[in-house]
């Protein structure tokens, strides 16, 4: 739409959206500001009254010295976190990766090309799609078990994999679908499909491919359920299971508010760097 | 275009085979494996205390989670929560995207500002709003007490936790689906809009001629991965309420888990996941034939 922020209705739509989304992470990330003290009041206060950026160092477990001379010491849970960092970052790079070379082509079929079978081999990809973790997890569990994958990023990676590939596939359907209908020119022009597919719709859908990797990347980032069961407690254990152990073993606000703003830091770079992707791009009539 | 390079075309089947037919192969591994395994699970009862044994009971673990009361419970608990959560998450993200389609300054710091509940993992999601919503440390009480109600206010209970459940849960899923359809806005020719303009149309109809009509197939896949995801939605409800209070937000999944992991009745778990994966695919099958051919025509 070409015409500018104008109306007033503009404005408040923009204002409920920030407030929707931003309200919930305040409440809670202010947990990370607070002194002891101050997360066991009753009301919960409204802001922090004496901000302390104690938790961030506890997390990694550094000491920190407060104002009034007291020491908030270093957490125990310092080592998961940062193994669970370094490790959480290479299962959702590989994923990432994998998944987009292996699901644009698959995307691209299903929503372009008409061929025999179509749509019962749609079905077993929503059939991946709808296995709910809780069922699958003890079947995976057992068969690593048995090939010695339990605790390993490999296993993880590879039941990541069972997530991602099937669900953005799904997504991206409906995205290829409303790309212009370009393979027509392109044969004219004397394009083979393979040049086609590479050289014309993955760079005309590039928005789609972007937010393709985001969703791959946040997939496998915040993937918790498997990682609970398959990897917690191994040195292959990811952000979201060191994160957790603040939750059931050692409840301090400050603490948890500080892994948690933590985990949303790779995530929230990936998200910059793509949605500017996605608003620079123009494609607006790419075939005239 | 030279001959060789007619002769070296392949057919769509050939090309599309050969572009997914790895996948497939994958898919079928992962995907057939633990099936069968729970499968087999689900015929079998097992037990492990004395040893472990494993009996072959054929359906009856089927016929015992029919008549079971507590199924029929979390099945409706899980009907309610996913109405409300798809519901909300898509007019949440269709707002999202009509917003974020509009120029204005500080665009891209909006875009990336919007897209942080779908960078906060579901454990995440869950530990926030619980914050939130709970009596103890929640925004309600804070707020009543501003205002001289000396009460906690703890929407974390019987009657308003699925609620809670599914505000968080749209909350998380709403970004991704703003984002697809932005992605679908920013295909509309914008001399679409101009002729709208000639026409005089008002937002209204320009909104419903113009804007919707490429969304239709869109807000339909979403409505389906949204369900889907909802319906099998495990960490978030665990973290949040622990299918509590009592049972009451006792969904299909928390209660596999719980048959399976804590009352360790394996077969009996495995039966139920069947009966959540018939209920998800059917969901999806009866949308798409309901809903989703004519928008497949359509485009």
């Amino acid at each position: 739409m070409r015409f500018r922020l104008s109306s007033i209705w503009s404005w408040l739509a923009l204002a409920v959206v920030l407030i929707w989304t931003l309200l919930p992470i305040y409440w809670f990330m202010k947990n990370s500001l607070l002194t002891p003290a101050e997360i066991a009041r009753f009301p919960p206060p409204l802001y922090p009254m004496e901000p302390t950026p104690a938790a961030f160092f506890n997390i990694f477990g550094f000491e920190y010295e407060m104002a009034d001379g007291l020491v908030r010491r270093g957490s125990g849970q310092a080592n998961q976190i940062i193994r669970g960092f370094y490790n959480s970052l290479i299962v959702s790079a590989v994923v990432t990766l994998v998944t987009l070379v292996v699901v644009l082509p698959l995307a691209y079929v299903f929503a372009r090309l008409d061929f025999p079978h179509k749509n019962k081999l749609l079905f077993a990809i929503l059939l991946a799609v709808a296995l709910p973790p809780v069922s699958t997890l003890i079947p995976f569990y057992a068969m690593y078990v048995q090939l010695g994958l339990s605790g390993t990023l490999i296993g993880l990676i590879i039941v990541t994999l069972t997530i991602t590939i099937p669900f953005v596939t799904w997504m991206l359907i409906g995205y290829f679908r409303n790309l212009p209908e370009v393979e027509r020119l392109a044969r004219i022009d004397g394009f083979s499909r393979f040049e086609t597919f590479l050289k014309i719709i993955v760079p005309l859908g590039r928005s789609g491919v972007a937010v393709a990797a985001v969703i791959a990347f946040l997939f496998s980032w915040n993937e918790y359920t498997y990682a609970l069961f398959l990897v917690n407690g191994t040195t292959a254990n990811t952000l979201p299971t060191a994160v957790s152990g603040f939750l059931f073993q050692h409840p301090e606000a400050s603490h948890l508010a500080a892994a948690v703003m933590l985990t949303m830091v790779p995530p929230a770079l990936v998200a910059f760097f793509l949605q500017r992707h996605i608003a620079e791009m123009n494609l607006v009539d790419p075939v005239r | 275009m030279s001959a060789a390079k007619r002769t070296a075309e392949l057919t769509n089947f050939q090309f599309s085979l050969l572009l997914a037919l790895p996948v497939l192969v994958f898919l079928v591994l992962v995907v057939a494996y633990p099936l069968g395994y729970a499968l087999w699970m689900s015929l079998h009862e097992i037990s492990f205390f004395g040893g472990y044994k494993a009996t072959f009971v054929g359906a009856e673990n089927f016929s015992d989670v029919i008549d079971d009361r507590k199924f029929k419970k979390s099945l409706w608990i899980t009907v309610r929560f996913t109405l409300e959560s798809v519901a909300l998450a898509m007019v949440a993200g269709l707002l999202i995207a009509l917003v974020l389609n509009r120029k204005f300054r500080f665009a891209g710091l909006v875009r990336t500002i919007v897209i942080l509940p779908w960078c906060i993992s579901l454990y995440g999601t869950g530990i926030i709003f619980s914050y939130m919503a709970k009596g103890q440390t929640g925004i309600g009480t804070a707020i009543a007490y501003a205002f001289g109600i000396e009460e906690a206010v703890n929407v974390v209970n019987r009657d308003w936790v699925i609620e809670v459940l599914a505000v968080g849960n749209a909350w998380n899923m709403a970004p991704l689906v703003a984002f697809f359809l932005l992605a679908n806005l920013k295909t509309i020719p914008s001399r679409l809009y101009d002729l709208a303009a000639i026409d005089r149309m008002s937002r209204l109809e320009t909104f419903l001629n113009v804007t919707l009509p490429p969304l239709r197939f869109t807000i339909f896949v979403f409505t389906c991965i949204t369900t889907v995801l909802s319906m099998k939605l495990f960490d978030f409800i665990f973290v949040l309420s622990g299918g509590g209070p009592g049972t009451a937000s006792a969904t299909l999944t928390y209660r596999i888990y719980k048959e399976s992991f804590k009352d360790l009745d394996l077969g009996y778990g495995a039966a139920m996941s069947f009966m959540l994966l018939a209920l998800i695919l059917g969901t999806t099958l009866l949308l798409y034939f309901l809903w989703g051919r004519r928008e497949a025509k359509s485009t």
